[in-house]
């Protein structure tokens, strides 16, 4: 059988994603058996050619070059996969979306006007159609090797939609939000990471996004409840995920 | 006879970055290190923010050293808030660094630039390579856990928290892969070895080489800035002794330190590092540089595989030592109060020194603050290094000055996604 081919690509993030496929280790080089891994610009020379059966997407599309180049790629590739916060939700740099770009520019750059990028950053399916979306920051290694195992024999992917609670609870951890009366945003959550911050006793930030149907505006009644603004309620949506969280709450409300 | 060269994206590096270079009638006219990658304004984003929440963005610049931005952040936050930290915490905290040194150092010396002595486009494409390959996947492999086992994952951990650790763990968790340590110790002694027998090409030159440098031991958290040329400041006054400037071919600025009449580019990272503190490294990493033949100082950027090599033995070596030194402490952190202030602090991220500016308000909120990565204060060396090499090669074929070039700016490991935070002040 000929091995599908497999393209990774990169926009706008910090590539810990695409670290987390070279994480898999000695399991990488097992998907090297599976899979042609034929562009991969991070760990090898090959040059961008031809057609992909799957193309992974890391990062946020923030300049016009960007959208450009996403388009070209979706048009080689016959599924196409986004892997992480960047790619699925517009990351952490997606927090320009609700400020002024030129302010930005201004304050880090001494010559603002040379820099050219978009006054957002979006997630890749505000451009192109996705077929799946992979949520984290990081994304899961496991959930990214079960993705391409599905992709390969024509399943859908068993990643968890439901909430990070339903991880607490089966690892047997005390609620953060009850017990310890911190902001966890863990109920509306998605489940991936395996509760790691309310394993380390600290409320959850939401690096995998938000869970399908989330009901935010329920929790941040509960969290002014227990005394914060309305102000540091958005502040806590407001991280790598923000894009997603926001657009969430609107959507219910 | 002209010549053109140009690299549109530089393949086996972090980021997004390309090559152009001109030259005319045997005259280098033009030599840029284009940086495209697109900028994210984390600093801008930081401002108003808590300072607890400080580690948890600047992690996000990095998915391959986000210890190091933690590392400097909280130190910095510390600082101002009039934190000392416990031995327990500082060694944990060493411990924790060591995971991302070997992580970062085993991806670059046996996935990214290995393959350059071999001919290879990857680290998989040849048989003859495998192994070698398999072996690294081994070393990071480890990292990786020293990182899961302190941070839960590793990258971006979750734990680093002001004052200490969100929590500590278990003596037993430690000790456990204590035996595939020691057994990885001894094979990156060999890995020494290896890296110093690689082919090199001979564009050795004199450089400025700066780093941190410490009292009691080879600089990782801690310490004051040093050159060979005489630059001694203490961490609060390095940023005011260096020039950051934009050029127009770049989204990340450059870097260099003020001298009278001009400003000079310097390096830092793993060369550095060892040229200025090889005098701080255990007999053992001692007596494996002199068996591999190394002469040190190390002049010649290309060699920075064998730097890193020596640095990722000396991290499983105190790894090991932190391990078997430990017990779990009776709180993983510190109470404190916050203040106001401003301070900077550097740690040795494993491509060189980051500097983190921070000036916190009285409610505890960030006012501004400045994020120097190191590959940023490393652009306009690596651009140096090339002319250098030029200037010997100008009668080398486009095609060799392009591929030579390449493996130039590989062996700084620069990490492109990092570079493009840099705040002007």
């Amino acid at each position: 059988m000929k091995r599908p081919r497999i393209g990774v690509f990169k926009f706008t993030s910090c590539d810990g994603c695409q670290l987390s496929i070279m994480n898999l280790e000695e399991k990488f080089l097992d998907l090297l058996e599976l899979f042609d891994i034929a562009y991969f610009r991070e760990t090898t020379d090959r040059p961008l050619t031809g057609h992909f059966d799957i193309s992974i997407v890391e990062g946020s599309i923030s300049t016009a070059w960007q959208k450009n180049d996403i388009v070209d790629i979706r048009e080689r590739s016959r599924y196409l996969i986004t892997i992480g916060a960047c790619a699925t939700a517009g990351g952490l740099q997606a927090l320009r979306n609700w400020g002024s770009i030129t302010d930005y520019k201004n304050y880090i750059y001494p010559s603002p006007v040379i820099i050219n990028v978009l006054s957002t950053s979006t997630p890749i399916s505000e451009h192109v159609y996705v077929d799946y979306e992979l949520w984290g920051c990081p994304i899961n290694e496991k959930a990214f090797s079960e993705t391409l195992i599905s992709f390969l024999i024509g399943k859908k992917p068993g990643i968890p939609i439901y909430s990070l609670c339903m991880e607490c609870k089966r690892m047997g951890l005390p609620c953060i939000l009850v017990s310890k009366s911190e902001p966890c945003l863990g109920p509306v959550t998605r489940a991936g990471c395996g509760a790691l911050c309310p394993y380390f006793q600290k409320p959850c930030y939401g690096c995998f996004g938000p869970k399908e149907d989330a009901n935010i505006e329920s929790l941040l009644k509960q969290f002014q409840n227990m005394g914060l603004t309305q102000k540091e309620c958005i502040l806590l949506l407001d991280k790598m995920n923000t894009y997603a969280y926001r657009k969430a709450k609107i959507e219910r409300s | 006879m002209n010549k053109f060269i140009k690299i549109d994206y530089l393949p086996r590096v972090e980021g997004e970055g390309g090559i152009a270079i001109e030259i005319k009638d045997g005259r280098i006219t033009r030599l840029h290190f284009k940086i495209f990658e697109a900028p994210r304004f984390f600093e801008s984003f930081l401002k108003g923010r808590s300072y607890s929440e400080a580690m948890d963005f600047t992690a996000r610049i990095c998915g391959i050293c986000p210890v190091a931005y933690q590392m400097s952040s909280v130190h910095a936050i510390e600082k101002i808030f009039g934190i000392e930290i416990e031995k327990p915490i500082h060694e944990l905290r060493r411990l924790l660094y060591c995971g991302e040194w070997i992580e970062s150092h085993a991806l670059h010396i046996y996935l990214l630039q290995g393959p350059d002595f071999y001919g290879i486009e990857s680290a998989w494409a040849s048989r003859q390579y495998m192994p070698i390959a398999k072996k690294g996947l081994g070393f990071k492999k480890l990292g990786n856990q020293i990182m899961a086992i302190l941070g839960g994952r590793a990258v971006h951990p979750v734990s680093v928290k002001v004052g200490g650790f969100y929590k500590t763990p278990e003596r037993k968790a430690l000790i456990a892969i204590l035996p595939d340590l020691e057994r990885a110790y001894g094979e990156s002694i060999e890995g020494i070895k290896w890296a110093a027998g690689l082919p090199f090409n001979n564009n050795a030159w004199d450089m400025e080489y700066v780093s941190l440098r410490h009292v009691d031991e080879y600089p990782i958290n801690e310490g004051h800035a040093v050159s060979n040329k005489g630059l001694d400041k203490s961490m609060d006054r390095f940023l005011e002794g260096i020039q950051e400037y934009q050029v127009e071919y770049s989204t990340a600025l450059h870097a260099g330190i003020k001298r009278d009449t001009s400003v000079s580019p310097y390096l830092v990272g793993p060369i550095s590092r060892l040229n200025l503190n090889n005098d701080k490294l255990p007999l053992e990493i001692k007596n494996a540089i002199n068996e591999s033949g190394i002469a040190l100082p190390i002049k010649n950027t290309q060699m920075g595989i064998i730097a890193r090599s020596v640095e990722m033995a000396y991290a499983f070596y105190e790894a090991i030592r932190i391990i078997r030194e430990y017990e779990k402490p009776d709180s993983p952190f510190i109470d404190f109060t916050t203040k106001a202030g401003e301070a900077i602090w550097i740690t040795e991220a494993p491509r060189g020194m980051l500097i983190h500016r921070y000036e916190i308000d009285e409610g505890g909120h960030v006012k501004s603050c400045t994020i120097v990565p190191p590959t940023s204060q490393n652009l306009g060396h690596i651009e140096s290094d090339i002319f250098h090499f030029l200037k010997n090669n100008l009668d080398k074929s486009a095609e060799i000055i392009k591929k030579e070039s390449e493996k130039i700016i590989r062996s700084y490991d620069p990490c492109i996604s990092c570079s493009v935070h840099v705040t002007y002040s």
